[in-house]
C-alpha cells in the first residue's frame, strides 16, 4: 500500500477540524457584528461597513501551510509533525469599512473587545505607519484549538482584494506568475496608493464641507 | 522591492526561472535551486558568488537554502525536479 503523504494526512485533519472551524467562524462573526452595533447605527448615508466570513477551504489551508516551509515543501518523513491547526486564518472575519475614521473608530472598538489577541497587521506598500489593513487573530470560546482571524481593511483595499486575489494568490493555470511579475507589482502599488488618495481627499472634503455649516 | 528586483534580474539572467508553487528559482541546465528566502535574505553580492560557484556534474541537484533541507524534502523536491 502506498504511504501517506503530509498532504493526506493534513486533509484528513481538515474535515476532522471542519465542525469546529465553522462554530469559530460563526461565533466570531456574532460577536463582531454585536461589537459594531453602535457604531453601525451611527453611520452617514454615504458611510460604510461590511462584514463578511469565510472557512478557509482544505487545498488553500493545505496550500498556506506548505508555503510555510522553505521551498514550499513537505517534509515526508516528519508527516505527523505538521498540523493545521497551527494556521491562524482557518475562520476568518473581514469588516469592510469606507471612509477611514470609521475604519479606525471600528478598530478602536475590536481592540477594546478582543484585548488577548494577537496584533499582525498588513503592512502598506509605501512604508507608512499606518499598516494597510488591520488584522488580529486569537481563541473564541468556541475552541481552545482553533484560532480565529479578524480583519479590518479600507473598503476599497477590500474590494480591489476580491479581484486581484483571483489573479494574483489564486490564479487559474495559464496566468499563474502573472500577477507576480516586478511590473503587475508596481501597478498594484500604484492602485493602493490612488485609493488612498481618493480616501483621504474625500475626508478632507467632507470635512470641510461640515465646518462650513 | 528594486533590490529584490534586481536579484530576479541576476537569477533570471543566468537562467533560472521562477516556480511559483514551490517559491523557489531552478535552473535544470546547472541542476542549482535557489529558495525565495534565501534569494530575500542575501545580498546581491552573495546571490551573484553562489551564482557563479561551480557544482560538481553528479546529476545531483544543489539546494541554496537558508536551512539546508531536510533528506525528505531533497528527495521530493528532486523527484518534481526530475
Amino acid at each position: 500500500m502506498a504511504e501517506r503523504t503530509p498532504e493526506d494526512r493534513l486533509r484528513e485533519e481538515y474535515f476532522v477540524l471542519l465542525p469546529v472551524v465553522r462554530r469559530v467562524m460563526e461565533e466570531l462573526e456574532a460577536e463582531v457584528r454585536h461589537c459594531l452595533l453602535p457604531l453601525s447605527s451611527k453611520l452617514h448615508k454615504h458611510e460604510r461597513l461590511v462584514v463578511t466570513s469565510r472557512v478557509k477551504d482544505c487545498e488553500s489551508a493545505l496550500g498556506a501551510l506548505r508555503r510555510r516551509q522553505e521551498g514550499a515543501t513537505f517534509d515526508s518523513d516528519k508527516t505527523d509533525s505538521y498540523t493545521l491547526t497551527s494556521l491562524n486564518d482557518l475562520a476568518g472575519v473581514r469588516v469592510l469599512a469606507f471612509p477611514r475614521s470609521r475604519r479606525i473608530e471600528a478598530d478602536f472598538d475590536f481592540r477594546q473587545r478582543f484585548k488577548s489577541w494577537a496584533s499582525d497587521p498588513v503592512p502598506a506598500d509605501d512604508g507608512g505607519e499606518e499598516p494597510l489593513a488591520f488584522k488580529y487573530h486569537g481563541f473564541c470560546a468556541a475552541s481552545t484549538m482553533i484560532r480565529g482571524e479578524l480583519q479590518i481593511a479600507p473598503m476599497l483595499v477590500g474590494l480591489f482584494w476580491d479581484v486581484e486575489h483571483s489573479t494574483v494568490y489564486k490564479p487559474s493555470p495559464e496566468l499563474k506568475g502573472v500577477g507576480k511579475t516586478p511590473e503587475m507589482r508596481r501597478r498594484r502599488s500604484e492602485v493602493l496608493t490612488a485609493l488612498k488618495a481618493f480616501e483621504n481627499e474625500f475626508e478632507r472634503l467632507v470635512r470641510l464641507a461640515r465646518s462650513a455649516e | 522591492m528594486t533590490t529584490l528586483t534586481t536579484k530576479t534580474q541576476l537569477l533570471e539572467d543566468a537562467g533560472y526561472a521562477y516556480s511559483f508553487d514551490r517559491e523557489i528559482y531552478v535552473n535544470r541546465k546547472a541542476r542549482k535551486v535557489f529558495s525565495l528566502d534565501f534569494v530575500e535574505d542575501h545580498t546581491e553580492d552573495v546571490l551573484a558568488a553562489k551564482l557563479g560557484e561551480p557544482v560538481p556534474s553528479t546529476g545531483k541537484w544543489h539546494f541554496y537554502f537558508n536551512s539546508a533541507p531536510s533528506p525528505g524534502v531533497e528527495r521530493e523536491l528532486s523527484a518534481i525536479l526530475g
